[in-house]
């Protein structure tokens, strides 16, 4: 589902991500990690089209962002750590709007809605305006939104910020549910536990570059450790800036 | 080998609805919970178009009843150079709207992370600059030819064909203006600096060419008695020939207005054609370029500046020194966000040496013993001019100040600062800002022309009853209307509050200058009050002085209590 291939990003004379190879096939949970400025939000950025690599390219479903962006970007929905909704307009009103953009034919948007608003319990507040939404409200809206067209790839950076723990968890059963119904899931987080918990492989970047890719075991064969997520990011981080 | 292709959307319909649906809610927002306020809003502005009106029609009746020789062509070139100006005005103004929300704005980056077409996404942002940019050109425009049409007895088709032109018009300067935004975006060099510089340097030098060849046109003028006057219509070709959009507007409305339909309907297929035409080229620039220039935008780039104190922020401190050193702290932070953005005071600036110059230019004149340009009018000009930069620059940068200060407004929540003192300290920062500027351009200009010291003493009075009440209002209003949603001082200032507050304080400007300044320049001017000793001449500085302390106090207090009240 997701191919980059040699992606290097420049801003200026700051390589932000450098030569990147990664592929995610589909049906994956992937988790992202790494440290503040590692390079991941630049990385999510050009998987949905928002910047273009300097150098190599990006494909989703087989189609280059660069050349082919529209096609690709009808199969991704995306979920920033600081998420845009429409302040006039009602959440009912907002995902309405995602369903159309996405052409889905009516009937399924309604079907679709309907489902979104009861999986997300935004019931109570889902015909007032969103400008008077909480974050929690916000961000649940944004997840409905997110999911209402059945995305094939779903990119989320930071997705449990501001959420309680039952929202969190509620979170978690469903990102693992998609994954399993075969939607690809490519999560940034800074929370170790959620990625040691949820994700089939998990992918370590720093200073642009991937450090290490591959399944729990993977790692800990790659840092000849045994430990929990958190004692292997520490380790293969700290050999990347000892220059080992 | 791709995907299978997934279905596309109508979005030129899907934007359409999303647009009438935000309205809708917005609107019914407006009532439910603003109500006084949209009333306001709705007053001043009709107060505006009958103010204009009333003035217009009394103009173009006295022009009328006078039987002025070429009157026609005083109106044709009157409307030439309102088209030109207006048309210039949208360039800019829908250019800078337009880059903040298309490269800056949350919703262009979910709605191009999204299917959505770039070129779709810019029709959709285009549409709301150009509304944002151009209703007041609306406001004011419509008026004026209501005021020449009834004053000219022009048939029927003349208001029917109105609305077409003044719609028409506005799309040609903002495609050209979004053409530009792009264009500029996504090609202009790396060294952003040196670009800027060069073009300001080649803008400068052109525009310095064109001053210099009008201000000789205008002496040998003056010198020669008016054979030389073609000279100086000569300056003007560019905007009355026949390949300029404003020209066009202006040659088909005066058709209309002579009762000739035919010669008003081409010139209004020019203005559309050469719009839409226009328009399609941005669109289509758009859907080539938008994406890459986004990418460029957000890529940044360049070597990475370091910020530090200055001297400058030292001396701000020091001119608010009798304010507690919490306010000061604030003001110098407003201070410095305002020095750190060249946009903000380099407008000011050049208006400023424009002005200088064109004081010590104008001297010129009178020297040579023209008694139609003497001190005394060009020193009012000056006046006038003063007064209106301070108008525009701070309805510019100090009316959104409490704005943009809403969504990080828990920060100075947690500070030992009241909402009160909060509100004095913009007010500090803008009357002390304005009373330095305006105080050191008057006296300079009035210094260079000559005035005798009663001139430059009174000069300086008016400037700071000026400066300090229009801070006051700024700064008040900006409290009692501000808008925390938007995120860009440009669209903060172009909203119904802001709008509000450019109106009130041309007003202001009028009553104050009128009373304190026009009576001591129009008696000097005609020589009617023998000398500059007649008390009478300054009985009208009280009154302005009243007005003044009136105008920064009632919106202060005004704000204060709404800010006092807000909930964030």
């Amino acid at each position: 589902m997701i191919d980059l291939s040699g992606v290097t990003k420049s801003y200026g004379p700051k390589v932000a991500v450098h030569g990147l190879d990664l592929r995610v096939p589909a049906g994956e949970l992937f988790a992202f990690l790494g440290p503040n400025g590692a390079g991941k939000t630049t990385t999510i950025k050009m998987l949905c089209g928002l910047l273009f690599p300097t150098s190599g390219t990006v494909r989703v479903g087989g189609f280059d962002l660069r050349t082919d962006g529209d096609h690709a970007r009808a199969l991704i929905s995306y979920v920033p750590d600081q998420p845009f909704l429409y302040e006039k307009l009602t959440g009912r009103e907002f995902l309405q709007f995602t369903a159309d953009l996405y052409a889905m034919p009516p009937g399924r948007a309604a079907a679709k809605i309907d489902e979104v608003i009861g999986l997300f319990r935004l019931d109570e507040f889902v015909d007032d305006l969103t400008e008077r939404y909480s974050h929690g409200m916000r961000q649940r809206t944004v997840f409905a939104a997110a999911l209402v067209h059945e995305p094939r790839l779903l990119i989320a950076d930071e997705p449990t910020v501001g959420l309680d723990p039952k929202s969190i968890r509620e979170l978690k059963t469903l990102l693992r549910q998609l994954a399993d119904c075969g939607t690809t899931v490519f999560l940034s987080t800074h929370t170790l536990d959620i990625a040691q918990e949820l994700a089939d492989r998990i992918g370590i970047i720093d200073r642009g570059r991937l450090l290490g890719c591959g399944t729990m075991a993977d790692l800990r064969k790659q840092a000849s450790m045994d430990g929990n997520l958190e004692d292997l990011f520490l380790a293969i981080t700290k050999e990347e800036a000892a220059g080992v | 080998m791709g995907t299978e292709l997934p279905p596309v959307a109508d979005q030129a319909g899907l934007f359409r609805r999303l647009r009438g649906r935000l309205l809708r809610n917005g609107l019914r927002v407006a009532l439910e919970q603003g109500r006084t306020r949209l009333l306001t809003l709705a007053a001043t502005s009709v107060f505006v178009a009958v103010f204009t009106f009333a003035a217009s029609n009394y103009l173009f009746n006295q022009l009328a009843k006078a039987n002025v020789p070429f009157k026609g062509m005083i109106v044709e070139a009157l409307f030439d150079v309102l088209f030109f100006t207006l048309g210039t005005m949208l360039v800019f103004s829908t250019g800078l709207i337009l880059y903040a929300s298309l490269f800056t704005s949350p919703e262009a980056r979910y709605l191009l992370s999204t299917p959505a077409r770039a070129d779709r996404v810019f029709a959709t942002k285009f549409q709301a600059a150009v509304g944002f940019s151009s209703w007041g050109f609306v406001v004011l425009g419509v008026p004026i030819f209501l005021a020449y049409g009834l004053a000219s007895g022009v048939p029927w088709y003349f208001y029917a064909l109105l609305p077409a032109y003044l719609l028409g018009y506005v799309l040609l300067p903002g495609a050209v203006s979004a053409a530009l935004c792009l264009l500029l975006v996504r090609y202009m060099p790396g060294t952003r600096r040196q670009f800027f510089l060069a073009a300001g340097a080649v803008l400068l030098a052109v525009g310095g060419v064109w001053a210099y060849q009008v201000a000789a046109g205008l002496k040998k003028g003056f010198v020669t008695g008016g054979r030389e006057l073609d000279d100086l219509v000569g300056q003007f070709d560019l905007l009355r020939s026949r390949a300029t959009p404003s020209h066009w507007m202006t040659r088909g409305l005066m058709a209309a207005a002579r009762g000739d339909p035919t010669g008003a309907l081409v010139p209004l297929a020019q203005v559309w054609s050469n719009g839409l035409l226009a328009y399609l080229l941005a669109a289509w620039l758009a859907a080539r370029v938008y994406r890459s220039a986004y990418d460029r935008v957000a890529g940044g780039g360049g070597r990475k500046r370091v910020y530090g104190a200055s001297a400058l922020d030292r001396v701000m401190g020091g001119l608010v020194f009798y304010l507690a050193r919490p306010t000061r702290v604030l003001v110098v932070k407003d201070f410095r966000t305002f020095r750190r953005d060249p946009t903000q005071w380099a407008v000011l600036l050049l208006f400023g040496v424009l002005m200088l110059l064109a004081a010590g230019n104008l001297r010129q004149y009178y020297s040579a013993g023209l008694a139609v340009l003497d001190a005394y009018a060009v020193s009012l000009m000056n006046l006038w001019g003063t007064a209106i930069l301070l108008c525009a620059g701070l309805s510019r940068f100090v009316f959104p100040l409490i704005s943009l200060e809403g969504r990080k407004f828990w920060i100075l929540g947690l500070t030992p600062v009241s909402r009160d003192q909060l509100l004095w300290g913009k007010f500090a920062f803008a009357a002390t800002g304005s009373v330095v500027v305006a105080e050191g351009l008057i006296l300079v200009s009035d210094l260079v022309l000559g005035l005798p010291w009663e001139g430059v003493v009174l000069h300086a009075l008016v400037v700071a009853v000026v400066a300090v009440g229009l801070s006051g209002m700024n700064v008040g209003l900006g409290a009692y209307l501000p808008t925390f949603r938007e995120t860009d001082p440009s669209k903060i200032v172009v909203g119904f509050g802001g709008t509000v507050n450019m109106v009130a304080g041309l007003g202001y400007l009028v009553v104050v200058i009128g009373v304190m300044a026009v009576p001591f320049h129009a008696a000097q001017m005609t020589r009617v009050a023998g000398g500059t000793a007649n008390p009478l001449l300054y009985a009208g500085v009280p009154v302005g002085v009243a007005v003044g302390l009136a105008a920064a106090v009632l919106p202060l207090r005004a704000g204060a209590r709404a800010l006092r009240r807000m909930e964030f």
